[in-house]
């Protein structure tokens, strides 16, 4: 596992040669040893057809590959910094909220309609992730930024969590979402309590939530 | 039987076990299991305690969280400090109060030219009774006792809240220079006298005295 968190809002990747590391464009606060950061057009992994998906998808952030031998230090905006651990599994994050992650991870725009069809994309929307949401897959670790510290809640077949769409900071796992309205006439009548909607999350897995309901 | 935890420094987890505590108006994460929000119109207070609060500024915008599990509360990545009161009564100023539980009553009380000097109006909440409270604070709070013989002098914008039984006076340290503009931007302080503890943010409101 190359991340280690220096802080609630640095982290340190450990770099060896052969192995490459994606990471927000002028995230790097220090480095040691010989690295290179070079620009990287595409946005991620995974050639031309995957950038041009990217940009339809408006998930594109502008991305550096990490290259080379040391250790370097990522950080961005004062924000904290959570490293999560995929182990086979597909963590859903936005693209804009990554800043950090392993080579050995593969890149993906996933269509939210694909798993909610139209409440999927009204959900979207509410959420404030767009029509789109950046998938990773395999064995490594990336690191997530969020407004202020992030609390890890698992997710059980009989224990669906429910989450402030506000909040929400990302999920991995074998996990369903769709969202879930307590829309009443109060809210009709601006008497509303200010937690209308929520995303409710169920199967196997972990969500992330921020302590902020701000955005990036 | 409602359980107040913190999870990391700026996360209030809550247990509840089919009873209702009050919340800041949206002010929930995430949660577990059952649970129903319902906005609460003047604080729940009752219809005298909405007539006080539109009367003395002191606004307050509650929910009512009511159910069966764990329900999640932050506020904009602001820190949370819990206090637990028997029977004793907790001042504090409605933007820093997060949650508190349905043992707790609140309302309102008048503190002279002090809230004028926060920005925050001449009116304060209070909390009273048996039960836990979660203030929020920019920054961890640090709690200063105050005894006899040792007051205690606080900036208005740091001010949180104090609990015990403390005299509050408001003093100024205006003088020419502040009236050149050439003031030190502590030219305001709340004194506190007596017995109790006080909670201080490390951050700054702004203030109209900050501004002197």
């Amino acid at each position: 596992m190359p991340f280690r968190e220096l802080s609630a809002k640095l982290v340190e990747a450990q770099l060896v040669p052969g192995q490459r590391m994606f990471s927000q464009r002028g995230a790097m606060v220090a480095y040691k040893g010989e690295v290179s950061f070079t620009p990287n057009i595409q946005g991620g992994q995974g050639g031309f057809g995957s950038m041009i998906g990217r940009r339809v998808a408006n998930e594109a952030t502008p991305l550096m590959t990490v290259e080379g031998r040391g250790t370097v230090m990522f950080g961005h905006g004062g924000h904290h910094v959570e490293v999560i651990e995929l182990d086979g599994d597909t963590l859903c994050v936005e693209a804009d909220r990554l800043l950090a992650f392993d080579g050995s991870l593969q890149q993906g725009t996933m269509f939210l309609g694909k798993d909610g069809g139209v409440m999927g994309m009204v959900r979207g929307q509410m959420t404030g992730q767009g029509l789109f949401t950046t998938t990773l897959q395999g064995k490594g670790g990336a690191a997530v930024m969020a407004h202020g510290g992030i609390i890890r809640l698992p997710i059980t077949p009989d224990h669906p969590v429910h989450v402030d769409p506000q909040a929400y900071v990302a999920h991995h796992g074998d996990v369903r979402n769709r969202l879930s309205s307590a829309l009443s006439w109060r809210d009709m009548v601006g008497r509303g309590s200010g937690e209308a909607f929520q995303l409710e999350l169920s199967g196997d897995g972990a969500v992330f939530v921020q302590a902020s309901e701000e955005k990036l | 039987m409602t359980d107040f935890r913190l999870h990391g420094s700026k996360v209030l987890a809550v247990s509840l076990g089919g009873d209702a505590v009050k919340a800041k108006n949206g002010s929930m994460v995430a949660y577990e299991g059952r649970m129903a929000f319902k906005k609460l119109t003047g604080g729940g207070e009752g219809l005298r305690g909405m007539v006080s609060r539109r009367l003395t500024g002191e606004q307050m915008t509650v929910m009512e969280v009511k159910g069966d599990g764990v329900c999640y509360f932050a506020d904009e990545a602001r820190d949370i400090n819990l206090v637990r009161l028997s029977g004793e009564k907790l001042h504090v100023e409605a933007s820093n109060l997060l949650c508190t539980d349905s043992g707790l009553r609140t309302g309102t009380t008048f503190t002279g030219l002090r809230g004028a000097s926060q920005g925050n109006g001449l009116f304060t909440t209070t909390v009273e009774g048996t039960g836990q409270a979660a203030l929020l604070s920019t920054g961890p709070a640090v709690l200063l006792r105050v005894s006899q013989g040792a007051p205690l002098q606080v900036d208005p914008g740091a001010y949180v809240g104090h609990q015990g039984e403390l005299r509050q006076s408001f003093q100024s340290g205006v003088n020419f220079r502040t009236v050149m503009g050439e003031g030190s931007g502590e030219s305001f302080q709340i004194r506190f006298e007596g017995e109790g503890l006080v909670y201080v943010q490390p951050s700054e409101r702004a203030t109209v005295g900050g501004d002197l």
